[in-house]
């Protein structure tokens, strides 16, 4: 096990920067999650830590040793690709075994090693067969059993889930948080699923535009984005930003006035707030702003609302209960120590001083 | 609704008929023609002519001789150049297109283009001529050295009927997803590992079109041969072209036929049999 530093990473394809400068430290033992839309960077940082790409810029270090200039299979990593790419031409042992076997194990060890990740990812029953008799669920479970079967130094997993149904998508992702929980394998892992980069992650780094955006623990990530593209990009729905008249160290939403923690950087600011750290009443309440109701969604846990605050527009997840229609006006009182001030220019994240 | 069951039938109908007409029923003319004499009677006469003549010997022999060298030589040439362009990306379609030219060649063309190379007065005698290696022109392809005729066969097949079978392979190699030769990489795996373990074994079902195509038209070669050794190398077709043309025996023409027919039909058994890849058994 070690951990994986990456220096000012840097990669073009053609015109395209897919890469800007990429710092990035994952602790040993440590489970990172590389998060972000499609085209972010995230899977060409992910390839370039595995060999599979060249930076043009920037170093790549796994524990102590400087990889940049080595082989993949010099890097003593193992993978889990998106589409598994377990070989068909080989039975599932033979999958599994196949690092074992380039790397020339004693047939003990090989024999073992393989045992273990097949037990593990309860898949010992199906070692004799071929992978085209097995369901996609099962080919996924060979390719992580494959990746465990080496005990690599660093455990790469580019959208692992990304070609499972949902429900097994479920079921796999607690599974791998209880696996690699255990093994406690340094691991990157690749999404652009926010919700599986919450449920696994001790860390998440969010990639835009071939930056890291923010680089923090998964609630942190949520409740305190660093600017409006992360607070837009984790959480269903994202979360609100409404553009509010400053005074003084005020902001104001119709008739209440929110404190500011900080200087604004002008005459407005943007308030960060999530849709369910808005608590909804009937009738008005102090510390309380109206919005209309333009739709109503019940989702079965909650009502997911969509309203409207002067020009702009917001949503709120209230209760189930909570009797309410389109056109009609509620008041909606925003949690106090919930609130994220940005810079309505920038859209960066203001901090308190 | 009912009527667009019928549909797929009408559609494939034209083919069906073409095919029926213009290779089933030849094909079983030239059956009925090998084992019938020249009263309709059944006989095995043309065959034991055909096994008596003074060629038949030497037709199969250099028939299969020429298979066994022209197709494994085909294949690791092929393969090596579809190899080598996977690795190139400028300038790959000008590689592509410069080896695959001579599929554009006919097999009669590409016999007199070797011919004018191999001729008493061709370009090969030219050239050694011009350097000073001989003295005079030498008589390479004459009948006292059926080897170099058979030498010049090859290389005019090497050169005519790589390209296809280099084709076949390099769409068989585009088919393969680049993660499982990534996956292999990762997983320690050295280039020539990848090649021997991964891509070989996944390429399985385009080396067997290949190997299949290639060695049935190799049992058939017949116009490169005539151009460049006449009957200094005799071959299956070119005894069954003979017997036809110049002996007016259909009969034993046909016998030559069913021959190749035969090897044919084993060897595509075989490759069948032994390149069965192991996956198959599950779908």
């Amino acid at each position: 096990m070690a951990s994986i530093r990456v220096e000012n990473i840097e990669k073009t394809f053609g015109k395209f920067k897919a890469l800007n400068g990429v710092s990035l430290e994952v602790r040993d033992q440590e489970f990172v999650v590389l998060l972000g839309p499609s085209g972010c960077g995230k899977t060409t940082l992910l390839r370039i830590i595995a060999g599979l790409e060249q930076a043009e810029k920037g170093r790549v270090w796994i524990g102590d040793r400087d990889v940049s200039q080595l082989p993949p299979r010099a890097r003593k990593i193992a993978m889990v690709f998106q589409n598994y790419a377990v070989f068909p031409h080989l039975t599932v042992f033979e999958n599994i075994a196949f690092g074992l076997r380039m790397q020339k194990a004693a047939p003990e060890k090989l024999k073992a090693n393989v045992e273990r990740a097949a037990n593990l990812m309860h898949i010992e029953n199906l070692l004799e067969r071929y992978p085209a008799q097995l369901s996609g669920g099962q080919r996924q479970r060979v390719a992580v059993a494959r990746a465990l079967a080496v005990e690599p130094e660093v455990l790469l997993m580019d959208e692992p889930l990304s070609n499972l149904d949902a429900l097994l998508r479920l079921e796999m992702r607690a599974e791998l948080k209880r696996l690699l929980a255990e093994s406690r394998t340094t691991t990157l892992y690749v999404t652009h699923d926010q919700v599986e980069a919450m449920s696994l992650a001790d860390r998440i780094a969010v990639m835009n535009t071939g930056y890291v955006v923010q680089y923090d623990e998964p609630m942190k990530v949520y409740q305190e984005p660093a600017n409006t593209f992360v607070g837009g990009f984790i959480g269903s729905p994202p979360m609100n930003f409404l553009k509010l008249p400053v005074e003084g160290r005020q902001a104001r939403i119709d008739s209440l006035s929110l404190d500011l923690p900080m200087a604004a950087p002008g005459p407005e600011v943007l308030l960060g707030v999530r849709p369910e750290d808005l608590e909804a009443f009937t009738v008005q309440q102090p510390q309380s702003f109206p919005a209309e109701v333009l739709v109503v969604e019940p989702l079965g846990p909650h009502l997911l609302l969509t309203l409207h605050f002067g020009q702009q527009h917001l949503k709120a997840t209230v209760p189930p209960d909570f009797a309410v229609r389109a056109g009609q006006t509620i008041w909606l009182k925003p949690q106090p120590d919930r609130l994220r001030w940005l810079d309505p220019s920038s859209g960066q994240a203001l901090e308190a001083r | 609704m009912r009527s667009e069951r019928y549909i797929p039938y009408v559609l494939i109908l034209p083919s069906v008929l073409f095919l029926l007409f213009l290779f089933a029923w030849p094909l079983l003319e030239a059956l009925l023609l090998s084992v019938r004499g020249s009263g309709g009677q059944w006989t095995l006469e043309n065959f034991q002519r055909m096994a008596a003549d003074l060629y038949f010997k030497d037709a199969v022999k250099y028939t299969l001789l020429l298979t066994v060298v022209i197709v494994p030589l085909q294949v690791v040439m092929a393969l090596g150049m579809a190899m080598l362009l996977g690795g190139i990306s400028k300038g790959r379609d000008l590689f592509l297109y410069v080896w695959t030219i001579p599929l554009g060649i006919s097999d009669l063309a590409a016999g007199i283009v070797w011919l004018a190379i191999f001729t008493e007065r061709g370009y090969l005698n030219s050239f050694l001529q011009g350097i000073g290696v001989i003295q005079q022109p030498q008589l390479w392809l004459s009948y006292e050295t059926p080897w170099m005729i058979f030498l010049a066969v090859v290389a005019a097949e090497v050169w005519r009927a790589t390209a296809i079978v280099f084709v076949i392979l390099v769409a068989g190699l585009q088919l393969i997803p680049k993660e499982y030769s990534e996956a292999a990489e990762v997983f320690g795996a050295r280039p020539w590992q990848r090649f021997w373990k991964v891509t070989l074994p996944l390429l399985m079902p385009s080396l067997q079109v290949a190997l299949i195509l290639r060695t049935i038209l190799a049992l058939e070669v017949f116009a490169v041969v005539v151009a460049l050794g006449g009957r200094n190398l005799p071959v299956l077709a070119g005894e069954a072209y003979y017997w036809y043309n110049a002996y007016q025996n259909p009969g034993v023409a046909a016998a030559y036929a069913v021959i190749i027919l035969g090897i044919s039909v084993v060897a595509t058994i075989l490759y069948l049999r032994l390149m069965r890849s192991k996956q198959e058994g599950a779908a």
